[in-house]
């Protein structure tokens, strides 16, 4: 049955951007193996060939023109929005 | 004085009609039931003491009303304030509708009890020691217990059928496109749509005339015309082809919700319905293609909740750190399951072995769907496979999961699908509700109407 190994988990939560103790590595190592090895199933499946879905509606590149409404206000400071630095030093 | 726990939408439009009953005296009779209620049963996050004159409504707090907190219960979005109303929001308002508050639910609509939300869970008001069920708990458990006449809550998976089912009242979902999803915080957005809880099937379809249509602000929204869905009530069903999946009767299901569907399945039969055996092979492993696909959609769309551009934002070091904390301390732990569970199927090698597998049988199950429709107008089955669980009584991620088996398959087909009551069963002496679900095929929610106010009216 395939698994997932600590050093894996780690490495995801780097990828998600999350941080994990010690304690909730080996947990969440043993809690995502099961469920992969739930979701893992679908091998006995045999998909040759059939195209994957992505959405079911069938609507295909639906447009509209690009011009503001000012529907959203926002509290903008001399038209700009305030958010918290994100260039180090 | 009024007793709001039998009025449904109608009852109070024809009070409101002959001038026996006000919209603020409605509002206020509402309110003072909601006060003395929630906290008890945790169904409103917050309660609009200034809500105006109208229909009573709760809305499930992943949906946006401008100028009020939009939590999704998560405690990453603690303080965060809409700045617009959802389209459905907006399409109530304009209906009648006064909003009485936010309603609580499963942190960003992920789980089956109502337990993840970061506000403590919401109780089932039938039994105070069980869930209302998530993950749209507050919604029903609003409804259910005569806190709001009507709720709108959304489905990914079968968040508003499943409480439903559980709390003994309506849940619908529509087919996907039927209904916007413009400020509906999303989570999986190729599932997710807006669902109206009620307590009778009449009421889902005077909420489905406030809120289907078009909306240019969501792309994917229907262009498919809107009828009046109240008209297709006809009670009568004669000649109705349904269609019953023998995957959905197995030892996984409980013995009394078997008996009670089958019961309800006969039902049908006297009113006129032409019953067959159907198969849809893949519901078992329907469960296993959803949670796929939507762990890989919620780490997508969840990550722009960074600690920057809004909501709960820690200190730190550096942008890394900021980023890291954030979303540590912000998210649940279901939460940061899925993201993890997701970033790892999207990731480089997994892609194909997962996500794409997914969706390939994704197609399969939509196929299966078409060939049973080509000759059924609904396929009936049971809601759950178990009665409202105890507060703790789930523990592993995946027991949560396997309540969803019957429902995430209208999900992933797009199809629309509603749960009705259809009787009780005793545990530990207590009755508890138990619903039958009626799916139907792509924009064929009068047929699901008309077959669930039939049943309800005679039975």
């Amino acid at each position: 049955m395939l698994t997932i190994t600590k050093e894996e988990v780690e490495h995801i939560a780097k990828l998600a951007r999350i941080r994990l103790s010690e304690d909730e590595k080996e947990k969440m190592t043993s809690e995502l193996g099961a469920i992969l090895a739930y979701v893992s199933k679908l091998n006995e499946i045999d998909t040759t060939g059939v195209e994957p879905t992505a959405q079911v509606t069938g609507l295909e590149n639906v447009f509209r023109k690009d011009t503001p409404e000012g529907r959203i206000e926002a509290d903008l400071i001399k038209g700009h929005l305030k958010v918290k630095a994100v260039f180090g030093e | 004085m009024m007793n709001v726990e039998t009025l449904t939408i109608k009852k109070v439009q024809d009070l409101l009609k002959t001038k026996q009953a006000l919209p603020e005296e409605l509002t206020r009779e509402y309110l003072k039931r909601a006060h003395e209620l929630n906290p008890k049963l945790n169904a409103y996050l917050s309660i609009f003491d200034d809500a105006p004159g109208g229909l009573p409504c709760a809305i499930k707090d992943v949906i946006m009303v401008k100028n009020k907190k939009c939590t999704a219960g998560s405690k990453i979005l603690e303080n965060y304030v809409a700045s617009y109303d959802a389209t459905v929001v907006k399409k109530i308002k304009e209906s009648g509708a006064s909003i009485m508050g936010k309603a609580n639910c499963d942190e960003f609509a992920m789980g089956t009890t109502g337990e993840n939300s970061a506000f403590g869970p919401t109780l089932n008001p039938l039994d105070h020691t069980r869930v209302a069920g998530g993950s749209s708990s507050g919604s029903v458990a609003a409804v259910a217990g005569g806190m709001a006449l009507f709720a709108l809550g959304s489905e990914t998976g079968g968040s508003a059928r499943l409480p439903a089912s559980w709390t003994g009242i309506v849940g619908l979902k529509p087919t996907y496109g039927r209904i916007s999803r413009h400020g509906l915080l999303p989570m999986a957005s190729s599932l997710d749509q807006v669902a109206p809880i009620t307590k009778t099937v009449e009421d889902a379809a005077i909420v489905m005339n406030m809120i289907a249509g078009h909306d240019p602000y969501d792309s994917t929204s229907a262009f498919e015309p809107v009828p009046d869905y109240t008209k297709a009530l006809t009670d009568n069903i004669k000649g109705l082809r349904v269609g019953v999946p023998k995957e959905f009767f197995t030892k996984d299901l409980d013995g009394r919700i078997a008996d009670s569907v089958k019961k309800a399945i006969s039902q049908l039969e006297k009113l006129g319905a032409i019953i067959s055996e159907v198969s849809l092979p893949l519901t078992d492993y329907a469960l296993a293609t959803y949670y796929i696909i939507v762990p890989a959609e919620v780490s997508a769309n969840l990550a722009r909740l960074d600690g920057i551009r809004y909501g709960y934002s820690a200190d730190g070091k550096n942008l890394l750190e900021v980023y890291e904390k954030s979303r540590s301390e912000g998210f649940g732990k279901e939460v940061q399951r899925r993201i993890m569970i997701g970033t790892y199927t999207l990731s480089a090698g997994y892609y194909d072995a997962y996500y794409k597998k997914a969706q390939q049988v994704r197609s399969l199950i939509c196929r299966d769907f078409d060939r049973v429709f080509a000759d059924h107008d609904v396929i009936v089955g049971p809601t759950a496979p178990c009665m409202a669980p105890k507060l703790g009584e789930f523990k592993d991620p995946l027991q949560f999961y396997l309540a969803d088996v019957y429902t995430v398959q209208a999900n992933l087909a797009g199809l629309c699908a509603i749960s009705v009551p259809c009787g009780f069963g005793t545990i530990d002496g207590v009755k508890l509700p138990i619903g039958l679900q009626i799916i139907g095929n792509k924009f064929k929610e009068e047929t699901i109407l008309n077959a669930a106010d039939t049943y309800e009216r005679n039975h």
